[in-house]
């Protein structure tokens, strides 16, 4: 078992007591879906609520001193971060799965129906967004800690704020590389996921100069 | 594979405190104790090397491996224990063992068990439920359970009764007896070390101010006594530290210098001494 | 072999310990070829250091007591008694020149010194 699958373990040991708490936070966004009638508001919702559980690991490591625990285990502090990164993933991709089984179950009991565009269009956002506030996120947690970095866990709630702003002005049409992008579903999910890998690879780059630079 | 510690010029800089080149060397089969006042760079100094801080300069080797170009071998035969528990409280033992053992390819389940029964930890416990003494414990079973040759203990007695300090160097006594085994013990509590310690490392405010034998340390300094009219400002130049008081004083001397205070009375001085006299509060007792 | 340390004797340990063994050697509490305590063993016990003890141990070598052999321990040498005596007797050649020298200072007769040698040679036997 190689150190970074380790790693994802001990974080998942950690958030284990907490477990109950995220699943609870899952069930809030069924309803705004519900109520909005739209799979995409379900979705950005479920993605901004598990984007803000994103500091368990760092508050819960904090609490008890944890951060020593991590010192003296004999792994490399890249493989911790990188195992926390793809932790914070599996939580996300797990919110996401959970999301599009059961928003379109609602919504379909309420008569409406998902056509296979709306689907994938909003799981590709669900990534995107999970990502867009992660890969900020979490530099930030590494940075100031979950207490100073307490505004790393408002990002989301911000980013969301300001995805709706954008559904509704919906600027796609001004733009002819928006529009050739937008239009073709296979070229956006393609587009989505290598910005999301580069993304992540980049604020990956970024927490492991943190942590190694870690001054106190 | 002699020597299981080697720091070399350490240092370290932050706002408002320097560690200054740190250099000290700690031999298999021995426990060497790290001394100093609070606030002189002890945790720090165990924090570099463990590689939890960045170093300005320096070399850390444990057990022959560089503590940042070979993190991971470094500590695999490593056992740190620090002044509080580092596990999540919420943790069942069982979960402690199962989150550790992970990294460890030797861990020894059963070594686990007979730690924990040996130190009347229960099993079914959570962290949160061990008193200070027992989460101490727990740390040190854990080291034990993957026979870590190099063990660091940082403060591990602070806030542990007599009794638990007694009980931890019987310990450390026996886990250094096969001579396979090292200690570095980190304390401002000197009373521990003063019998069982074979060598002293004493950083002063950022610096090494002794590292070698501990008898040697204790043996190279005394402690004089005498009257007021006594005291004269030659002798005074020689003494370490001094504290006056209206029937007397006592002060803190050199062994080699010894014959200038013959006519006073000379006693061996402790560790306790010999700290408290040379650090900067002794100088204030003038 | 009995070892009592004393914190507070200001004698250091391994010198304590050196005299201890010398004592029991002495005595045949300490019989030629008999083994001392292991090293580490003993540091544990007595709660001291190991170099403490090695230090003692290495002077006792050094001086003729006994011998260090790798991996089986530390033996009694059997010349052991012989070699005490000869360093005693040393002691008692030094003290009793101390002793002269400081006779002659006092004024006082070879035969006066005789006389304070037997009064306390019978009062240490009374002890």
């Amino acid at each position: 078992m190689s150190n970074i699958w380790k790693s994802v373990k001990l974080d998942f040991s950690l958030v284990k007591p907490y477990v109950k708490t995220i699943c609870f936070t899952m069930v809030l966004p069924v309803i705004f879906a519900a109520i909005n009638r739209s799979l995409l508001t379900g979705i950005s919702f479920a993605m901004c609520f598990i984007a803000m559980t994103t500091g368990y690991t760092f508050s819960i490591t904090e609490k008890n001193s944890m951060e020593r625990l991590y010192g003296i285990l004999p792994i490399r502090k890249s493989d911790m971060v990188i195992g926390r990164y793809i932790f914070i993933i599996i939580m996300g991709l797990t919110a996401l799965i959970f999301s599009l089984i059961a928003h379109p179950v609602i919504l379909t009991i309420l008569g409406e129906s998902i056509g296979i565009v709306d689907y994938i269009s909003a799981a590709v956002i669900g990534i995107f967004l999970f990502a867009l506030y992660t890969v900020f996120q979490l530099p930030g947690y590494y940075k100031l800690g979950s207490i100073k970095g307490r505004v790393f866990m408002y990002i989301p709630v911000a980013g969301f704020l300001i995805t709706l702003l954008l559904i509704t002005k919906s600027p796609v049409g001004e733009s002819k590389l928006l529009f050739t992008i937008f239009n073709s579903p296979v070229l956006l999910m393609l587009l989505t996921i290598i910005f999301v890998i580069v993304m992540y690879i980049v604020s990956i780059l970024v927490s492991i100069k943190i942590l190694k630079n870690k001054e106190a | 594979m002699n020597d299981y510690l080697e720091v070399r010029n350490l240092s370290k800089s932050f706002d408002g405190f320097q560690l200054r080149d740190i250099t000290f060397t700690l031999p298999k089969g021995y426990i060497m104790g790290l001394i100093g006042p609070n606030g002189s760079g002890k945790t720090t100094t165990i924090k570099l090397i463990l590689n939890m801080l960045k170093r300005t300069g320096g070399e850390v080797k444990i057990l022959g491996f560089d503590n940042i170009t070979h993190e991971q071998e470094a500590k695999r035969n490593l056992g740190v224990v620090f002044d509080s528990n580092y596990f999540s409280d919420e943790w069942k033992i069982s979960q402690v063992e199962k989150s550790v053992s992970a990294f460890y390819e030797n861990w020894n389940t059963q070594k686990f068990s007979e730690a924990l029964k040996r130190f009347h930890i229960q099993p079914s416990k959570k962290v949160k439920e061990l008193s200070k003494g027992m989460q101490m414990k727990l740390m040190l079973a854990c080291a034990f359970s993957y026979d870590a040759k190099l063990l660091i203990l940082d403060e591990p007695t602070s806030g542990l009764d007599p009794v638990s300090r007694d009980e931890l160097l019987n310990i450390l006594s026996e886990y250094i007896e096969d001579g396979e085994h090292s200690v570095l013990f980190s304390t401002h509590i000197t009373g521990d070390l003063e019998r069982a310690a074979d060598y002293i490392t004493y950083i002063s405010y950022g610096e090494l101010f002794f590292s070698g034998g501990k008898d040697e340390f204790i043996d190279g300094f005394r402690i004089v006594k005498g009257g007021r009219e006594e005291l004269s400002a030659d002798l005074g130049k020689k003494m370490l530290g001094i504290r006056n008081f209206s029937t007397g004083f006592e002060a803190l001397v050199k062994t080699e210098d010894l014959k200038q205070f013959v006519h006073l009375n000379v006693e061996p001085a402790t560790i306790d001494d010999i700290v408290v006299f040379t650090s900067k509060r002794g100088e204030q007792y003038e | 072999m009995k070892l009592i340390i004393s914190n507070i004797s200001g004698v250091p340990i391994y010198e304590q310990i050196k005299q201890q063994v010398k004592s029991a050697i002495m005595s045949g509490d300490l019989q030629a070829d008999e083994t001392l305590p292991s090293l580490r063993t003993l540091a544990k016990e007595l709660k001291i250091s190991v170099l403490t003890v090695t230090k003692a141990y290495t002077e006792l070598e050094q001086e003729g007591f006994v011998k260090n052999v790798q991996g089986r321990g530390c033996f009694v040498l059997g010349r052991g008694s012989e070699l005490l005596r000869e360093q005693l007797i040393c002691k008692i050649e030094n003290s009793l020149s101390e002793a002269i020298s400081a006779a002659r200072v006092a004024n006082l007769s070879t035969e006066e010194l005789h006389h304070l040698l037997s009064i306390l040679m019978e009062e240490k036997t009374d002890e």
